[in-house]
């Protein structure tokens, strides 16, 4: 899932981080401030998640928790995601500061994808409904995620069919688990806190105010005092 | 906030009897051994890379050569010329593995002094204090003797360094909440901007 420096072309890294920028703009810029503590969360959750090892058979596997964030967050799962990653990289050599654009991407879109599919289901069913919602959501934001480093990849030079299957079959068991610990989230979610489910309102604390009405705020407070 | 870190709590319960460690990192280690580099390259939750092309470079980019791990990720590579190298396999799945090695600690490098005389020239990195009572093959079984002993003690170093204690990890959770606590702040001051003035 995370990318090492030193596996990718510079291209695709220069376009990695272009599109990471573009995705932190759009996900700060839809940043209600009400939802900020759970973005903090969730980029901690994401944090540890990955940090964690369960062991699968031969080899052990690490959750990512992606699909969840983009359910509760949508495009601000961008920002949340990018905050863990660059923090695994700084502090535990995961992942790498060059590639840190193109892991945001890799891990942060199929996030979004996953929420703007899935969350209209999710906040108008059941909580076990929802559950389930939430564990496709889980699962299919890995699967979407092992095809995006299989692209990056590709890009590269590696052979896309075989580098995507590898990827792919390699997650499949990280599939199923991050699926049943989101449909266990989305669950828990549903039962005691369902506004986090519902599609965050679009005035953000982040969008900046025409320069004119600035102004013209300033001087109505210079006027004042 | 209460209930989503009461979230945390039970995702972090479900994945049961897992144990903070890093998984998949990719760990490659070269060592001196007498004339030879050995390496050992895997990944940092146990599994090595079997029968994995490792090439090597000098430090401008130019192939050298090439050698393949054995079925634990292990391999001894020979330097054929007295400078820098840099090693790099490709473990597929956006892995790469990279170290580079200085010529300057290989022990058995031209310089050592030869206290008995040898017949073939292989050289070893004990050194000359022994005295002349021991020969220069005995020397080299010495050497790897030693070199057999450390090895494990090499291992357990790279696995202890690797090692993601909880204390970091918990940094990293602060960090994460700190940086939110500022983009809150930012994001309250651009709303007090906003509002009307009381």
């Amino acid at each position: 899932m995370h990318i090492v420096d030193g596996a990718l072309a510079p291209e695709v890294l220069i376009g990695g981080g272009v599109l990471a920028v573009a995705g932190l703009g759009l996900g700060l810029r839809k940043l209600p401030i009400d939802k900020i503590p759970a973005t903090g969360v969730l980029s901690a959750t994401f944090f540890v998640a990955s940090l964690i090892h369960v062991p699968v058979g031969p080899s052990s596997v690490h959750l990512i928790m992606s699909g969840l964030a983009g359910l509760v967050l949508g495009w601000t799962a961008f920002p949340a995601l990018f905050v863990g990653l660059l923090l695994q990289a700084v502090f535990f050599g995961f992942g790498g500061l060059t590639v840190l654009g193109v892991n945001t991407v890799n891990i942060a879109f199929p996030a979004v994808l996953a929420g703007l599919l899935f969350r209209g289901m999710v906040s108008r069913s059941n909580p076990v409904t929802a559950a389930v919602l939430g564990g496709c959501a889980g699962a299919f934001s890995i699967g979407l995620t092992t095809v995006f480093v299989a692209v990056s990849l590709a890009l590269s030079g590696d052979a896309f069919v075989p580098a995507a299957k590898l990827v792919f079959f390699a997650h499949i068991p990280i599939m199923v688990v991050e699926g049943l610990v989101s449909a266990a989230s989305v669950y828990l979610i549903a039962k005691v806190k369902p506004a986090l489910l519902q599609a965050a309102d679009q005035t953000s604390g982040f969008e900046m105010q025409p320069t004119a009405t600035l102004r013209a705020k300033q001087a109505g407070e210079a006027s004042n005092g | 906030m209460a209930r989503s870190l009461k979230l945390v709590v039970v995702v972090g319960m479900l994945v049961f009897g897992a144990t903070p460690a890093q998984a998949h990192k990719v760990i490659a280690s070269l060592f001196p051994s007498g004339s030879n580099i050995e390496g050992e390259i895997g990944f940092s939750n146990g599994v090595m890379a079997e029968n994995t092309v490792v090439e090597i470079f000098d430090l401008d980019g130019n192939k050298i050569d090439e050698v393949t791990t054995d079925g634990d990720g292990f391999f001894v590579y020979t330097p054929s010329q007295q400078i820098d190298l840099r090693f790099r396999a490709d473990l597929g799945a956006g892995h790469v593995a990279e170290a580079t090695f200085a010529i300057a600690d290989l022990t058995g490098v031209d310089g050592t002094v030869q206290t008995a005389p040898s017949k073939a020239r292989t050289a070893s990195g004990v050194g000359s204090n022994a005295g002349p009572a021991i020969t220069r093959e005995q020397e080299e079984i010495i050497a790897t003797i030693v070199r057999d002993e450390l090895r494990p003690l090499r291992r357990e170093l790279t696995a202890y360094k690797e090692k993601n204690d909880l204390q970091s990890i918990l940094g990293g959770i602060g960090y994460i909440f700190g940086a939110f606590g500022i983009i809150y702040y930012i994001a309250a001051r651009r709303l007090r901007a906003k509002a009307p003035n009381a």
